[in-house]
């Protein structure tokens, strides 16, 4: 149970930025929810990484010494999960600039009164 | 040249050739119209209710089909007022969809 | 090195580095930045064609970068290595993307002002490609995340990057909270195949895949995050906003980048999950895309904006898509009792509305861009008159309407039959709503063409000559319009079967061809 507390958790983050960008107007906050559901699926992802006693995958071939039972740890999650968050971080700014963007056109962040774009 | 539509099938060249003798045969018919028709005369004009036709006056776009589009009117006025442009509604239709598409493929 | 061998990686990396050198070169001088985009994309529409012919003659290509084969790998034989595996599928989205992209780039090099962020603009434009093109060939499901991303971020700096006018920023913002969100679904289903099966092969995927709840759960992740992408009702409320905002060079891409998340799509269902669950899936895609296709017109109806009218005629097409593929998944389960033929029509139709609705809906756009451009307007109520000053450009609107809204012997019409009498077999009403839709399409163009190009000279008569590389990217798709109307079964049966056959029923060929017999 405790071992599956990490993708509960996730899970809830995910859950919490949806809701964020369901009930919030203001275009920072929308990009704040945006960010924890990231945060979520890059939580999720190295969770999914995590071998218990295994050995870290920083060398190519387990080091001398550590009996053969004990598992190496792929690196892909984490391989995974920082390549999502390089992406997330590029998403996050350029869906920042807009809102800075935005904001000097209109001189309001709320989503509501940001709708030239409609029907 | 023939393209299999299942049921039935699609050749352009066979419309093509069709299309080409019934515009060769509109035109014989044509040719065979009245003789008193003169150009550049009242017979030319549109009759508009016997007015006289006003200068420089041109049906815009927006005019054609008109009742077609009235008679949609209700339901197309109905769709834009779903369309609102905020972002947040957006983000909901994904989520809504979303449910629905894992209800889908959870229960069925 | 022999280049035959290495087209695939090619096809991606060209296009990716001739993106990132492009501002370098404009630094130098701008004729060097124009003749390296020129160059950059005869490269790249080379490779792609020689990447189709490859495949279509020659059956599954598999790349592989890194690792060449499982045993070199470390530690304990886990394969680090990823592959591009092109199929026919693939190869036919390559050509897509071959015929779109050179037409967006030679537009965009005249269409755009150099005081107005052309440079940017290209390289974005570069960049886009070479995601699509990413996303179209390879056989990997992260890679699939990360090249669905560089689409999402280069497609949303190409419409907001006006940042001098107040409405692309604000289409840029709404389509990049949808992308990231739906990227974001797709990671955490990427995440959960991961974790259940160890793998991210697409085939070696495939080949596991069960249909437990949590397959299910990922399949559900995948369809929403691609089917919002694809911009079908009722996510579709970016798509308008994107492709009336952005540059007409910019919209033909986007199109083009639409069908490759249908594509995924397609790849997802067909090849990944095999049809598990097809009928409901299917149901679900063909209900989609009904839904969409006649939502869509009947927007269009009523818009005023000639970007944003085009822009729904460009939705509703891609339901017409979706109601194709989805009677074809309906259908996949009993296609192995050998008893349905309709739903390989109906995807074949499907597969080849792809082709014809990049060229006509990028016609349209094209020629929506040579009216801005001599005008400065896109009000239907402002304009009028243009085919006194625009005579070409009224002719080729009217082929692309013509085109689009299914009028023989136009290649609309050809895909459209194919799709109509294929639903017809699963539902009549499916028929109904998609030929109403098209008369409505017929109306709505019928409608935009009189008010743009019928009538007296307005005092928006515009006098700008439209110049040589936008003529000739006009020419381009107005010859694919025309020629793939007159001889649509040539093009069925040497490019869209095959197409249409990898997903049909390549799926173990696509297993053998990556894994190994």
């Amino acid at each position: 149970m405790i071992g599956n507390m990490p993708f509960f958790v996730s899970m809830i983050l995910v859950g919490l930025g949806l809701w964020t960008m369901m009930t919030r107007r203001n275009l920072i906050k929308l990009a704040i929810g945006l960010v924890l559901v990231e945060s979520g699926v890059n939580l999720f992802l190295v969770s999914l990484g995590y071998v218990r006693g295994g050995v870290a995958p920083i060398y190519t071939f387990a080091p001398e010494g550590v009996p053969t039972e004990i598992p190496m740890v792929m690196p892909t999650p984490q391989a995974l999960t920082l390549t999502a968050i390089v992406i997330g971080m590029a998403t996050t700014a350029l869906l920042l600039a807009f809102v800075v963007v935005i904001y000097r056109h209109r001189g309001t962040l709320d989503a509501g009164k940001i709708r030239e774009l409609r029907g | 040249m023939i393209l299999e539509t299942f049921e039935g099938f699609w050749s352009p060249l066979v419309w093509t050739a069709v299309a080409v003798a019934v515009t060769l045969l509109a035109l014989a018919l044509r040719s065979r119209g009245r003789r008193d028709h003169k150009k550049g005369t009242e017979q030319t004009a549109p009759f508009l209710s016997g007015e006289a036709a006003p200068d420089g006056v041109h049906v815009g776009g927006q005019h054609l089909y008109w009742g077609f589009v009235e008679a949609l009117r209700p339901y197309i006025e109905r769709l834009r007022a779903a369309h609102t442009g905020f972002v947040v509604d957006y983000v909901t239709w994904l989520v809504v969809a979303l449910a629905g598409i894992m209800l889908l493929v959870l229960l069925v | 090195m022999n280049l035959a061998t290495h087209v695939p990686i090619l096809a991606i990396a060209v296009p990716l580095l001739g993106a990132f050198a492009l501002p370098l070169l404009a630094k130098v001088h701008r004729s060097l930045r124009d003749l390296w985009v020129l160059l950059v994309g005869a490269f790249t529409v080379a490779m792609l064609v020689l990447l189709a012919v490859q495949v279509f003659t020659g059956g599954i290509l598999v790349y592989t970068l890194g690792a060449g084969t499982p045993g070199d790998t470390v530690p304990e034989g886990f394969p680090i290595r990823i592959m591009l595996v092109v199929d026919g599928m693939g190869a036919f989205m390559g050509l897509i993307a071959a015929l779109v992209g050179i037409a967006g780039l030679a537009y965009a090099l005249q269409y755009l002002e150099e005081e107005k962020g052309k440079t940017l603009a290209l390289t974005l434009m570069l960049l886009l490609w070479a995601g699509m093109l990413g996303l179209k060939l390879t056989g990997d499901l992260f890679n699939f995340f990360v090249f669905f991303e560089i689409t999402s971020v280069a497609a949303c700096g190409l419409i907001g990057y006006r940042v001098w006018e107040s409405r692309p920023p604000e289409a840029a913002f709404k389509t990049m909270v949808m992308y990231t969100l739906g990227g974001l679904l797709i990671l955490l289903a990427v995440g959960i195949l991961y974790g259940e099966y160890g793998a991210l092969n697409l085939a070696y995927l495939s080949a596991q895949i069960g249909q437990g709840p949590l397959d299910q759960i990922a399949l559900g992740l995948l369809l929403g995050g691609l089917l919002m992408k694809a911009g079908s009702v009722p996510m579709h409320m970016w798509a308008p906003d994107a492709y009336g905002e952005a540059d007409p060079s910019t919209a033909i891409v986007l199109v083009a980048n639409t069908q490759a998340a249908l594509y995924g799509l397609f790849r997802i269902v067909f090849t990944l999950y095999g049809g598990a669950g097809s009928p409901a899936v299917g149901g679900l895609v063909t209900a989609l895309g009904a839904l969409t296709v006649i939502v869509a017109v009947l927007m269009a109806v009523l818009q005023t904006d000639l970007g944003r009218l085009i822009a729904y005629g460009a939705v509703s097409q891609i339901g017409y898509m979706l109601l194709g593929a989805g009677v074809g998944m309906a259908t996949l389960g009993a296609a192995a009792g050998g008893e349905a033929g309709f739903g390989l029509v109906a995807l074949q139709g499907g597969v080849f509305h792809m082709m014809n609705d990049a060229a006509c809906i990028g016609l349209l756009f094209l020629c929506v861009g040579a009216v801005v451009r001599a005008t400065g307007a896109r009000d239907l109520r402002a304009l009028g008159g243009l085919g006194h000053s625009l005579p070409g450009v009224s002719g080729l609107f009217l082929l692309g309407s013509l085109a689009l809204a299914g009028i023989p012997p136009l290649n609309g019409f050809a895909s459209k039959l194919m799709i109509y009498q294929a639903a017809f077999r699963l539902s009549p009403i499916l028929t109904a709503l998609a030929v109403l839709a098209s008369i409505l399409l017929l109306a709505v163009f019928v409608r935009a063409f009189q008010g743009v190009f019928l009538g007296p000279r307005r005092p928006l008569g515009g006098t700008a000559a439209v110049p040589t590389g936008m003529w000739l990217a006009m020419g381009l798709l107005a010859v694919v319009v025309v020629a793939f109307g007159l001889v649509p079964d040539l093009m069925v049966r040497h490019v869209v079967a095959p197409a249409a056959e990898a997903l049909w029923t390549g799926r173990e060929a696509y297993l053998v061809a990556v894994l190994g017999g």
